[in-house]
């Protein structure tokens, strides 16, 4: 008798997830078909020679011959790598840093609602249409930028038709695009904390800087954590503002590709230009493990911290 | 059921089988093209009034005397048309008719992405295409479809700017040249360039590689060794070739942030162009368009010659409606028309996009061809010569234009760029000949 209530007990539990499965099973097939398959079959390309042109179970195996082409000879993937890293860590520290003083001084403006929406306004504009205005800004003869320098007599830059210019121009663009996503997210941590903790510390005879570093600044821990990680994911993909600020889209002048390339530009370049996208397959995975690392030393440093564990 | 209602659902059936019918017999057929909107929707004037065809009226002249064929036209940006090619063939949705360029060609066809043309197509463009087209349109042996546009390359300079600054005539060799842009590059108090004497064309390969190829033939030097195995663009004639090019940069008659873009500005004086740009200069300058553009022959070094590259026509090997394609083809590019003696494809190429059209018919008739701007682009044709059709030779340009272009911005010397050049070239080219 107990054990065919225990049967029972087990048939309607299978029958349960079963019904369970077959709920989720269209967000499985969703996921099999557009991030299982497209990452299974990059994966397989990284391993062979493929110009898109025949059929890819004919393209040949070179086992690793991408990833030690990437890593030893190909000067131009390792010059963009570090171009990358430039970007990202310049975009993601610099803005992060603007979002949080934007989003501590919105705390203490009247009207902050309107100010949001103009800092906001740059991330909800698509990335193309900032990237061609900030190209005609940047222009060296007659864009805004050197118009206002010389109204103040000071001398024009050549900004993006400079190799040593281009990278932080096009940088300085990207901090703007990004800073008002970044400030909300700090506006909702500084909400998160409570009020009582600066109250005390008023009390105890402490001011606006003490109160930041030994108070906000630690409580904001998780907040920082998440800008930081979601940040970097993004510096490191970037791909649309310098396509469209370097000569793969405005032509402001020229420079060379290693000036202001980055991984994903060079990774769009193998694959579609060159028609290598075995090679192109490789970079994508080798820029995923570069991501992957990134994201584990910043969880490693920064998972402690917060209201919660005070 | 009401009356109204059954004759309403009636008619809707009615409507919708007659027209989805037509529909469903109607043949479609794809075409992407590069050309901008003008070049596509025509030319106008200020009163609406369509001035020169761009290839849609062709198209729509084509399917009145052809109801059953539909032919959608795909604008795509030069920068992305071989992506869409790669693209469409791999999902297969591959267009059915290309206008390629002939660089391209060598990987498409050893894909098999191209249809073999017909016999009568392989004949009429030997018979009737300028040498230099039908040599373009041709890979291992076999020609690919109908030359559409030849292009080369010359100097165009603005009058106006020239005569402002005393000269009379344009330069004729490349130490004129240098010795004329300082004279014509005006800088402001900050020391900015304000007025280019001189402007490279750049932003993609063939615009900085192919000046490149006009002055390192000129001195004599070879881009490639005849079997391909070897770049020789690192030779004396080579390194020379590129440091005439940097002799602007040293005497201050440009910077790498010249753009010919601003030429209709009137602060660019003298560049190295092709003939496809005429008619963004009509565009640009309007009734000023015939006092200010001048156009001679590329300043040589030592021997008169200038790059030239082609275009074609082509039906891809994935389309359904091949035929189809290769008639509309005929129609348009080989079919002349009585009363101007001249192919329709050789009107939009002369009146309208500007550039050179192939066929020896065209060559001879097209009275837009003896214009200000196209007249020396035609006869500077006898001295061009076209860029080999060799694997990978986007990858190989890139190469080539990102190391000039370190020289312009003073990063490398120009022996050094070359040597890096010729070292990474030289491992492609060993990987397929």
């Amino acid at each position: 008798m107990v054990k065919k209530q225990v049967r029972r007990r087990k048939r309607r539990k299978s029958k349960q997830a079963l019904i369970g499965y077959l709920f989720l099973s269209p967000v499985f097939l969703f996921y099999s078909i557009f991030l299982v398959f497209p990452i299974s079959f990059s994966l397989y390309l990284s391993f062979h020679r493929w110009n898109m042109l025949t059929p890819p179970l004919k393209a040949r195996y070179v086992a690793v011959k991408h990833f030690t082409y990437l890593l030893v000879q190909d000067e131009t993937f390792l010059i963009v790598l570090k171009n990358t890293l430039f970007y990202a860590l310049g975009t993601v520290f610099i803005g992060m840093i603007l979002a949080l003083i934007v989003a501590l001084a919105f705390s203490r403006t009247k009207y902050s609602s309107i100010w949001r929406f103009v800092y906001f306004a740059p991330v909800v504009t698509p990335p193309v249409a900032i990237g061609m205005i900030w190209g005609y800004l940047y222009r060296p003869t007659d864009g805004l930028i050197n118009t206002v320098l010389r109204w103040f007599h000071l001398p024009g830059q050549q900004w993006l038709s400079s190799p040593a210019q281009a990278l932080p121009s096009i940088m300085i663009t990207g901090i703007w695009a990004g800073v008002g996503f970044t400030m909300l997210i700090f506006i909702a941590g500084l909400k998160g904390i409570p009020e009582m903790y600066y109250d005390a510390a008023r009390i105890d005879g402490a001011n606006f800087w003490q109160g930041f570093w030994h108070i906000t600044l630690p409580l904001l821990k998780p907040t920082i954590l998440f800008v930081l990680v979601t940040g970097m994911i993004g510096a490191w993909q970037v791909f649309d503002l310098v396509f469209m600020m370097s000569s793969g889209g405005i032509d402001t002048g020229v420079v060379p590709f290693e000036s202001v390339g980055v991984v994903a530009l060079h990774m769009y370049q193998t694959a579609f230009r060159y028609m290598r996208m075995g090679r192109a397959s490789a970079m994508a995975f080798i820029l995923f493990l570069v991501v992957l690392a990134f994201t584990l030393i910043e969880l490693r440093v920064l998972h402690r911290g917060g209201v919660e564990s005070y | 059921m009401n009356k109204k209602i059954k004759w309403s659902l009636i008619g809707t059936l009615l409507f919708s089988l007659v027209f989805g019918g037509i529909a469903i017999a109607q043949t479609k057929l794809v075409f992407p093209v590069h050309w901008t909107d003008y070049q596509l929707e025509g030319m106008y004037d200020e009163e609406e009034n369509l001035v020169e065809k761009g290839l849609k009226q062709y198209v729509e002249e084509y399917m009145r005397l052809n109801p059953d064929i539909e032919i959608e036209i795909q604008s795509v940006a030069f920068e992305q048309y071989l992506q869409k090619i790669l693209v469409a063939h791999m999902s297969g949705m591959s267009p059915d008719i290309f206008q390629i360029y002939a660089l391209w060609g060598v990987s498409l066809v050893d894909s098999g992405v191209l249809d073999v043309p017909p016999a009568d197509v392989i004949e009429d463009v030997r018979a009737n295409y300028t040498p230099s087209a039908v040599i373009g349109t041709t890979i291992d042996g076999q020609i690919w479809g109908f030359p559409t546009e030849v292009d080369n390359y010359a100097l165009v300079y603005n009058k106006e700017l020239l005569g402002e600054a005393g000269f009379t005539e344009p330069p004729a060799t490349w130490a004129e040249l240098v010795e004329m842009a300082p004279k014509l590059t005006k800088y402001d108090a900050e020391g900015n360039i304000t007025q280019y004497g001189f402007a490279f064309l750049s932003g993609w390969e063939s615009a900085v590689v192919h000046p490149f190829l006009s002055l390192l033939w000129s001195n004599g030097g070879e881009f490639l060794s005849e079997d391909y195995k070897e770049c020789l663009v690192n030779s004396e004639e080579g390194i020379g070739a590129l440091e005439a090019e940097l002799e602007l940069f040293r005497k201050g008659g440009t910077d790498a942030a010249g753009s010919v873009w601003e030429f209709p500005n009137g602060t660019v004086a003298m560049m190295i162009m092709a003939p496809w740009y005429e008619s963004s200069l009509k565009v640009g300058l309007q009734e000023k368009y015939e006092d200010v553009v001048g156009v001679a022959p590329i300043p040589i070094l030592k021997e008169k010659v200038n790059a030239q590259y082609t275009w074609f026509a082509c039906v891809g090997s994935g389309s359904k409606h091949k035929e189809e394609a290769w008639d509309f083809l005929r129609w348009f590019c080989s079919e002349v028309q009585p009363a101007t003696n001249t192919t329709r494809q050789g009107d939009l190429m002369a009146g309208n996009v500007g550039a050179l059209p192939p066929r020896k018919i065209d060559m001879e008739n097209q009275e837009t061809l003896g214009d200000l701007y196209t007249q020396t682009f035609i006869e500077e044709l006898e001295y061009a010569r076209s860029e080999p059709n060799i694997f990978q030779g986007a990858e190989i340009k890139i190469i080539l234009m990102n190391e000039i272009v370190k020289t312009w911005n003073a990063q490398k010397t120009a022996k050094q760029a070359l040597d890096d050049a010729v070292k990474q070239i030289n491992e492609i080219l060993a990987e397929f000949y």
